[in-house]
């Protein structure tokens, strides 16, 4: 992050609460004084009907939009992106399916485990792990399947989401490819599956585990971080180890990594079997209201783009110039062109990108803005890739509420 | 206070050590407290939700649902709760359950308070 970008206010108060923490006070303060520092208010609501949401305050976040407290869901209020390209790790988003999740971890003792077919199954100490081979880094999105779900029409059942499911951040670590070869995969491969230390509550209920395709895996982007932005993963976003899958949705970025297994079969698990399927159309999309008849696993990320300079009824004055500034992210191709419309979409401006931080990080983007007379703007964003795909101008749909990707409109007044 | 003898002094001291220093390491994080809540009804699903749903998992899951949420949702929700996710409450709870959730958070909710 570009500390400069911030706002000296947010700035001073993140200063505090980094040396507060880095003393060990801000554990130890109460929670009244926490609170009167983290934020003025302890509820938002959601534009949406029932979106209204605590604001709660997590073990090494900052105050988040709590979806649910157990297990935690906590989603990044969207001012956050506007703070700069990355996003801090103590705003940045949680998601877990079972509330049986680990809170005390020690890394001395902690394994990571690699086996099924390969040649020599390893169990490997973090510090093992981390010198199997040089360590890589890389910017990446990470987005929940079911990110800005609250927006759906009609709506659909699942974690009630506004925009703040997503976050882009710098990931450290070791290309899944070495550390399986130094399993020596076997003849026959054809999935890989990953568990974590999360467990479901109940015995019988399906485990965690996620699968990518063996060519997936060997692709030497897929990797196993264990830092992000510089420091060691936050427990909430998977402490020690978690997996990175470049341009594919958050749900096959597992946390706590524990457990690799090289199978010789189509991975066949609940949570890729059942859950995470997508209608089988182009658009992945059906009609609204209706069920696809074939599905597919959830995989690459669509095209997005979003104002973050502006939130919706800001007031704006005529003649004044301001500079509109948002990001951009599609699933690896590489964000080709973004165009802003202020007049709801009857024509577009081309923005300027900002910094390139790799094909797969949210891309910011910049264009001037002067409203000519009062009244109220639409403005609207569009990203386009590099294989040209866009954003549809009207909301695709299906039934788990996955992939919005809809051009969103920011409603302005100017004065 | 008592003394005790050198060897368990330095046993102790030697204990206490070695639980300071692998809890130095450890990265421990305490939750903060749940506050959600199931909201009171008169409805005899009320208590079985309770019973049954807070093992697993908070009340948000279904406080923050659309409104609009018809019967159907509940009825699978709960049922899936059972199969594949393993709850073990009687089959005859399911229906109680699903009156109580669709006439609390669902289609079914009355519009002036219960």
């Amino acid at each position: 992050m570009k500390k400069n970008q911030l706002p000296s206010k947010f700035q001073e108060r993140r200063d505090l609460l980094k040396t507060l923490a880095s003393v060990g006070a801000y554990a130890a303060m109460t929670p009244l004084v926490r609170n009167a520092l983290a934020a003025t208010s302890n509820q938002v609501t959601l534009p949406f009907e029932n979106g209204e949401r605590e604001l709660v305050v997590f073990p090494q976040k900052r105050p988040l939009i709590q979806q649910t407290s157990r297990p935690p869901q906590l989603e990044t209020p969207f001012p956050v992106f506007n703070e700069g390209v990355l996003t801090p790790n103590d705003a940045f988003f949680v998601r877990y399916h079972w509330s049986n999740i680990p809170t005390s971890i020690d890394p001395i003792t902690y394994r990571l485990r690699v086996g099924g077919k390969v040649n020599n199954p390893l169990e490997l100490s973090l510090e093992a792990f981390k010198q199997l081979a040089e360590p890589v880094e890389i910017v990446a999105v990470n987005q929940c399947s079911g990110n800005s779900r609250g927006y759906f029409s009609p709506r659909v059942n699942g974690g009630q989401l506004s925009n703040g499911a997503m976050g882009n951040a710098r990931w450290t670590g070791m290309p899944l490819k070495k550390v399986l070869e130094k399993a020596g995969i076997q003849a026959g491969a054809i999935d890989v599956s990953f568990d974590g230390l999360d467990r479901p509550p109940m015995e019988g209920g399906p485990d965690f585990v996620k699968s990518i395709s063996i060519d997936h895996a060997l692709d030497g982007e897929v990797m196993i971080a264990w830092a992000m932005n510089g420091e060691d993963l936050p427990m909430l976003n998977g402490y020690p180890l978690r997996l990175i899958v470049p341009g594919y949705y958050g749900t096959y970025w597992v946390k706590h990594l524990s457990d690799i297994q090289v199978l010789g079969n189509a991975f066949d698990g609940f949570w890729v079997k059942t859950a995470y399927r997508i209608p089988d159309t182009p658009c992945s999309c059906v009609q609204p209201g209706t069920t696809a008849t074939k599905t597919v696993p959830i995989n690459r990320l669509n095209v997005r783009s979003f104002i973050t300079s502006l939130e919706d009824g800001a007031k704006l004055v005529v003649g004044q110039e301001i500079l509109l500034r948002g990001i951009a992210f599609d699933s690896g191709y590489g964000v080709k062109k973004v165009s802003i419309s202020t007049n709801g979409g009857h024509s577009w401006v081309k923005a300027k990108l900002g910094k390139d931080f790799g094909r797969y990080s949210f891309r910011e983007w910049t264009v001037p803005f002067t409203p000519a007379k009062k009244g109220i703007y639409g403005l609207k964003v569009r990203a386009v890739n590099r294989i040209d795909q866009e954003q549809p101008l009207d909301p695709l749909w299906n039934s788990a509420g996955y992939m919005r990707n809809v051009v969103e409109t920011t409603h302005v007044v100017a004065i | 206070m008592r003394i005790l003898p050198p060897i368990l002094s330095l046993l102790i001291a030697l204990t206490g050590a070695l639980a300071y220093l692998s809890t130095a390491y450890a990265l421990d994080i305490t939750l903060p407290l749940e506050t959600a809540t199931y909201k009171p009804s008169d409805l005899l699903g009320y208590h079985l939700v309770q019973q049954n749903c807070l093992i697993c998992h908070s009340a948000q899951y279904a406080l923050y649902q659309p409104p609009s949420s018809p019967r159907g949702y509940w009825e699978a929700a709960v049922k899936k709760m059972k199969t594949p996710f393993g709850a073990t409450f009687a089959d005859d709870d399911i229906p109680v359950m699903v009156d109580y959730l669709v006439k609390t958070y669902g289609a079914e909710r009355s519009t002036t308070a219960p």
